[in-house]
């Protein structure tokens, strides 16, 4: 039996080495992402965010014609500038695609899809009751979203990123959405 | 806590503490450009986010072997790839064979634990406990192993009394193209795995499979190299979206080999004891569906029936065994509640003919019966703050009539970096046919001639356990993670060897020899308590650190109307007291891996184990993208070392391997 005192010192001699191997290698270790081609879930939901415009009608608003489509982000962001590069270039109706980021369901008047990022499940339903003046179209991968009245929710399919659309949900604010999306959806919620 | 394979997440907190660190590359998100939506939804992607934070709201101490540590960890087997969670004991007894335990109990069949591949157990109801020398599989197309230390008999029922390890396979979905890999090495001494995958835009995938692997002995200081071992093995899945809703699962596999062994035979006539060397004849097959159906608001069903064939002809015993296997599953999602009830049936008639006249199981045929019933409830005291588990596994077996497993667990998130957990649970571990029906004569000396005779009397009982266990989760900062769970086990019933009357002699051709009998008991008791810690540590983004180090300590003694004077030292002294693990894991540029691994495993006095720490290396470079160089090399510290007793003779020293191997993936 080795005492702990002989066990630690071969962890330290462990660490050295790594240490030692790391100093040494630096120079060669760099474009890690190069190795790794599958995407992570957020750029594929990001891309998502990008296209579900096109499947949905809003409401006629004055003015609309005019302003950007904002694709808002409330709460913890997990996109980062994923989101910014997946909108770039893209128009929805002739008007421009921008993410936003917002902090606050009231900041969510110009924007005409909001993706809910983390925030508490208790903070979840004064959210998305406070989101639906704004007619914008929610959206999240929260666990348990389009069941508590979120319209559409990312689920992951194994490794692949699919949706559930709470048809129900949006319907009560006026937006239409088109058929196409309702068959690629992995599951519509309809009204009971 | 839902502990049912497609539940638990598949990654580790490490995986979290990694990813958080790394900035999208917004480069990338280009390709993504110009997908439909129906295209997006087939997009395969490195899950982020959800398998983290479920783990992290894991009531049990729950550890995930992924797909990545097993392929740069170079492991060659299952009970090898075990080595990467903690608190697993695993020793290797020569070539072919294995012990494994968790949280103390190793053994060469590993009596309390319960495996299941793809949901369908490899626990020998004869032997109570898993032949390791014939699960496998090809590693490549495991998704992730996921051990669970403690008892899980709640959702496992009988047999997960320290442990479940749940082999879980990729889907047909993740394993399209081809894959050739094929090598040699010194210890290893030729393989060879081939798949090849795919499917169709209607939700149909498959895959085939065939891998075949020779084994040379290991180190024997008494030159009785017997322990060279040849196996092939073939398989198929198939995964068939049917519909939005409905998905069904084929699978099977089929294998044969031959394995070197060294068997003591006792016979009641000269020589009276032989260490026989001969080739057991191993071989079976299965095959496995499984219906899944996903019901409204993120409830579902899912119901499995497998059949299992085992085969196996050793020098000195038999055993031909059918098992039929139904499982039903019901997982309901209520508003702050998850609720799991299920159901299961499990014949398994078996043919045990006798080999050596000393050594017989009366009847020599016989069907084992298991029906359970359980419903677990998880449910949100405070809703992301607290949650309570409870639930109870019923289960009739044909060996001891009812017994019961009942389990709560509770779990605190004070935030979303970290939780609590407590849980106290208990399991049994049912009767086999050794201690039921085993007529067991072996010699215990020759000159003068002494034989013990060991039988069941038919009382032998369930061994129990109730375990308290706590744990502590935490993400300590974007590369820092850390896991600490602590146990106290409470057994009773464990199995001892009691002396059933007089000794009584009797003349064998001329020579007298006296007989020792004795039965199989449940004469003792006992506690172990040990804790496991499982730091990790991703200082930059292309090296990954992850350390496992583990303390066991077991007290165990026999009830008052017991006699038995050796079971408790034995039980106690064949698994390792402490262990430690330093996996190492770099990326050295976009083409070349490598991986470190230092081991340290405590001494087991039974078996004249001494301590040991040794270390494996791994390299690998892709030159292309569709071919992989590897040079793995095993046991590196030193020329041989024992990890473990059991055969007869000399120990057998464990040798250093060194393997290469080419694999060509498209």
């Amino acid at each position: 039996m080795h005492s702990p005192n002989a066990v630690l010192r071969r962890l330290k001699q462990l660490l050295y080495f790594a240490v030692a191997v790391t100093a040494f290698v630096v120079p060669e270790a760099h474009d890690l992402h190069a190795q790794t081609p599958k995407p992570t879930e957020y750029e594929v939901e990001a891309a998502y965010l990008s296209n579900f415009g096109r499947f949905v009608e809003w409401p006629a608003r004055a003015g609309a014609a005019t302003e950007p489509f904002n694709v808002c982000v409330l709460g913890a962001d997990p996109f980062g500038p994923l989101l910014d590069a997946a909108l770039k270039g893209e128009t929805i109706a002739g008007a421009p695609m921008a993410a936003k980021r917002i902090s606050k369901p009231e900041e969510a008047a110009s924007c005409r899809i909001v993706f809910v990022g983390s925030v508490k499940d208790s903070q979840l339903n004064g959210i998305l009751q406070s989101l639906r003046v704004s007619n914008a179209l929610t959206v999240s991968d929260m666990s348990g979203f389009s069941r508590r009245g979120g319209m559409i929710q990312f689920v992951l399919d194994g490794n692949r990123v699919r949706f559930e659309i709470n048809l129900a949900a949006v319907q009560r604010t006026g937006l239409t959405v088109s058929s196409e999306l309702l068959k690629v959806a992995q599951a519509v919620r309809r009204a009971p | 806590m839902l502990f049912r394979t497609r539940f638990i997440p598949s990654f580790l907190l490490f995986a979290v503490a990694a990813s958080a660190q790394q900035q999208p590359d917004a480069a990338s998100q280009g390709r993504l450009k110009g997908l439909s939506l129906e295209e997006l939804g087939n997009v395969e992607v490195t899950t982020v986010s959800k398998g983290p934070v479920k783990l992290s709201q894991t009531s049990a101490a729950i550890y995930v072997i992924t797909q990545e540590d097993i392929r740069r960890s170079g492991v060659r087997s299952l009970p090898e790839a075990l080595r990467l969670a903690p608190g697993v004991d695993v020793a290797q007894i020569d070539s072919v064979k294995w012990a494994v335990g968790i949280r103390g109990f190793q053994s060469r069949l590993s009596r309390d634990i319960l495996v299941l591949i793809d949901g369908r157990s490899v626990y020998s109801p004869l032997f109570h406990g898993v032949y390791w020398e014939v699960q496998d599989t090809l590693l490549e197309d495991i998704d992730r192993i996921e051990v669970i230390r403690g008892p899980g008999g709640v959702i496992w029922g009988a047999n997960a009394v320290n442990g479940v390890i749940n082999i879980i396979t990729k889907s047909a979905k993740d394993t399209k193209g081809t894959l050739v890999s094929a090598g040699g090495g010194n210890a290893d001494q030729g393989f060879l795995d081939f798949r090849q995958g795919g499917g169709n835009n209607d939700g149909f995938s498959y895959r085939v499979y065939g891998k075949g692997v020779d084994d040379g002995p290991e180190y024997h200081s008494d030159h009785q190299q017997f322990d060279d071992w040849r196996r092939a093995q073939g398989g198929f899945r198939t995964d068939w979206d049917v519909n939005t809703n409905n998905s069904l699962t084929i699978q099977g596999d089929i294998y044969n080999g031959v394995s070197g062994e060294n068997v003591k035979v006792s016979t009641l006539t000269p020589p009276y004891l032989a260490n026989v060397e001969a080739n057991a004849q191993l071989s079976g097959g299965n095959i496995l569906t499984r219906w899944q159906r996903k019901l409204k608001d993120g409830s579902d069903i899912q119901l499995t029936g497998y059949y299992d064939r085992v085969n196996r002809l050793q020098a000195n015993q038999a055993e031909y065994r059918d098992t039929f296997d139904v499982d039903f599953v019901h997982h309901l999602m209520l508003r702050r509640q998850n609720f799991i009830w299920g159901l299961g049936a499990r014949l398994s008639p078996a043919k045990v003919p006798t080999i050596i006249p000393t050594y017989f199981f009366t009847p020599d045929e016989r069907t084992d019966q298991v029906y359970t019933a359980y419903a677990q409830d998880d449910f949100a005291l405070v809703p992301d703050k607290f949650t309570i588990t409870a639930g109870a596994k019923v289960l009739h077996s044909s060996f001891t009539g009812f017994d019961v497993e009942p389990g709560v667990r509770a779990l605190w998130t004070p935030t979303a970096r970290s939780s609590f957990w407590a849980a106290v649970t208990r399991a049994v571990r049912t009767p086999s046919d050794t201690e039921d029906t085993l007529n067991n004569t072996s010699v215990v000396s020759t000159a003068p001639l002494v034989y013990s005779v060991t039988q069941g009397d038919g009382r032998f009982t369930s061994e129990t356990l109730i375990g308290y266990e706590a744990g502590y989760r935490s993400l300590i900062s974007k590369t820092v993670s850390l896991d600490i769970a602590a146990f106290f086990n409470s057994y009773d019933h464990l199995q001892s060897l009691e002396p059933a009357g007089a000794p009584f002699s009797e003349d064998l051709a001329g020579t007298t020899a006296l007989f020792y009998p004795y039965i199989n008991a449940n004469g003792i008791k006992g506690t172990t308590a040990g804790t496991e810690i499982t730091p990790s540590w991703r200082p930059v983004s292309w090296w990954r650190l992850q350390g496992s180090f583990s303390l066991l300590h077991m007290d165990l003694r026999t009830i008052p109307s017991s006699q038995d004077a050796t079971t408790v030292f034995t039980d106690e002294n064949s698994s390792p007291h402490h262990q430690a693990r330093i996996q190492s894991y770099f990326n050295l540029g976009r083409n070349l891996d490598f991986s470190l691994t230092w081991r340290y495993v405590g001494a087991l006095p039974y078996y004249l184990v001494s301590g040991y720490e040794t270390g494996d290396a791994r390299l690998a470079w892709r030159p292309k993208r569709h071919i992989e160089f590897a040079l793995t090399g095993q046991n590196l510290v030193q020329p041989r070392h024992f990890e473990y007793g059991g055969d007869p003779g000399a120990l057998v020293g464990i040798r250093r391997g060194i393997l290469a191997s080419l694999t060509f993936r498209k």
